[in-house]
């Protein structure tokens, strides 16, 4: 699969890179109005409350300023920064789950089956809002699970790594995450043939 | 991250329309831009924990004639520059100008800018945007305008003394930043004809 992430579509000139891994402030400011808008929407996706989401995208560019002179240019800069924002926003929830102590598996328990269309969602899979509000009625886990593998491109071994949790954990909590999905995405398929059935596990 | 490992991975209770319905979806969703205060607080801790250097470092020591020598610099580009843009032809590559002379530097620096006000036309030409946009690319258009506003306001901020090579990479920036806008735009208006 190719790397589909926002991150990977930003490029930077390396002599910004350059210049920023010198302490350069101007050249730190391009790098954040690039990348800003990917990292706090990643933030906000996991965390939900805006002032959260406002840390954490300050924490990642503190981050980015205290190692980028450590970037030797392997890697995309915007995987490289993407990683950072995601190192940060699931050490976040991370430390609100132990707060409340709460496990990652458990957070399914409280939700009932109505529960994603009860979110003012309606069946209508064109329409972003809608998906949005799917996405952000799931429970914590499983919100974080289905981007990363979904949109940012990330393996069930690499998203078990970052959570510290099984590969079969992150399948498990996609899986049920799809299963909350569907009656969104089914809309699309009426009216057409649907060739074959859901793929097994 | 690579295909054949993604591949293997199971995609359960999703048929493959549905998943590539979903996937579509979420990535089409719009990212959304943080308040202008985060900015400020990063930089203001990036300079508190020395981080960031700030500008009265960042200047390079100067004396006094280096600083008339540049404006004089300025004066004679500024002069010269509508003609011998008039004159030259279309030039678009930028020649990587890293420990080359001010000359040298000088007139990247005005190729740069010809080429930016190039791409500032042949956007202008472009019909205007469709009533009717994808909210992804309105969101993406709206970020490179903005980013294209933040070298503008660099670039135009008398408190800010920017040396050469600085302008130089902003000019370069920009004119990056301006041909995605372009291309976007361009591919915008291509849709919107059929």
């Amino acid at each position: 699969m190719a790397d589909m992430s926002k991150f990977a579509d930003i490029d930077i000139d390396p002599g910004i890179v350059r210049r920023a891994a010198a302490g350069d402030a101007r050249a730190h400011e391009i790098i954040y109005r690039a990348f800003a808008s990917p990292v706090y929407s990643i933030c906000l996706r996991f965390t939900k409350v805006p002032a959260h989401a406002e840390d954490l995208t300050q924490e990642t560019f503190i981050e980015i300023m205290r190692s980028i002179a450590k970037f030797r240019g392997e890697a995309a800069l915007g995987s490289w920064i993407r990683r950072i924002a995601v190192t940060k926003a699931l050490m976040f929830l991370r430390s609100a789950w132990t707060r409340r102590g709460q496990s990652l598996a458990d957070d399914w328990s409280d939700m009932t089956e109505g529960d994603a269309l009860s979110h003012g969602i309606s069946r209508h899979p064109d329409d972003a809002l809608d998906l949005d509000a799917a996405l952000a009625s799931l429970p914590e886990v499983s919100r974080v699970v289905v981007w990363l593998h979904d949109v940012e491109g990330f393996t069930h071994k690499e998203i078990a790594g970052l959570m510290g949790k099984s590969e079969s954990f992150s399948k498990s909590q996609l899986s049920r995450a799809y299963q909350r999905l569907r009656p969104l995405l089914e809309t699309q398929a009426d009216g057409q043939q649907r060739e074959g059935a859901a793929l097994s596990c | 991250m690579s295909g054949n490992r993604k591949e293997d991975e199971m995609i359960c209770a999703l048929t493959a329309e549905e998943y590539a319905a979903l996937q579509a979806g979420l990535r089409g969703l719009p990212d959304t831009m943080p308040p202008r205060k985060v900015w400020q607080r990063t930089r203001e801790q990036g300079e508190a924990e020395g981080l960031l250097r700030s500008r009265s470092v960042m200047r390079r020591p100067s004396s006094w004639y280096a600083g008339v020598g540049i404006a004089a610099a300025a004066l004679v580009a500024a002069i010269m520059l509508p003609g011998m843009l008039e004159r030259q032809a279309d030039v678009t590559t930028v020649p990587d100008t890293t420990g080359t002379t001010p000359e040298l530097r000088l007139t990247a620096l005005q190729t740069l800018m010809r080429e930016s006000r190039d791409l500032e036309s042949s956007l202008r030409a472009l019909p205007n945007a469709p009533a009717v946009q994808r909210a992804s690319t309105m969101a993406t258009i709206a970020d490179l305008e903005d980013r294209i506003a933040a070298i503008d306001y660099q670039l135009n901020d008398p408190s800010v003394d920017l040396s050469d090579e600085d302008r130089e990479l902003f000019w370069r920036e920009r004119v990056r930043l301006m041909k995605s806008l372009l291309q976007l735009r361009y591919a915008q208006a291509q849709r919107a004809a059929f």
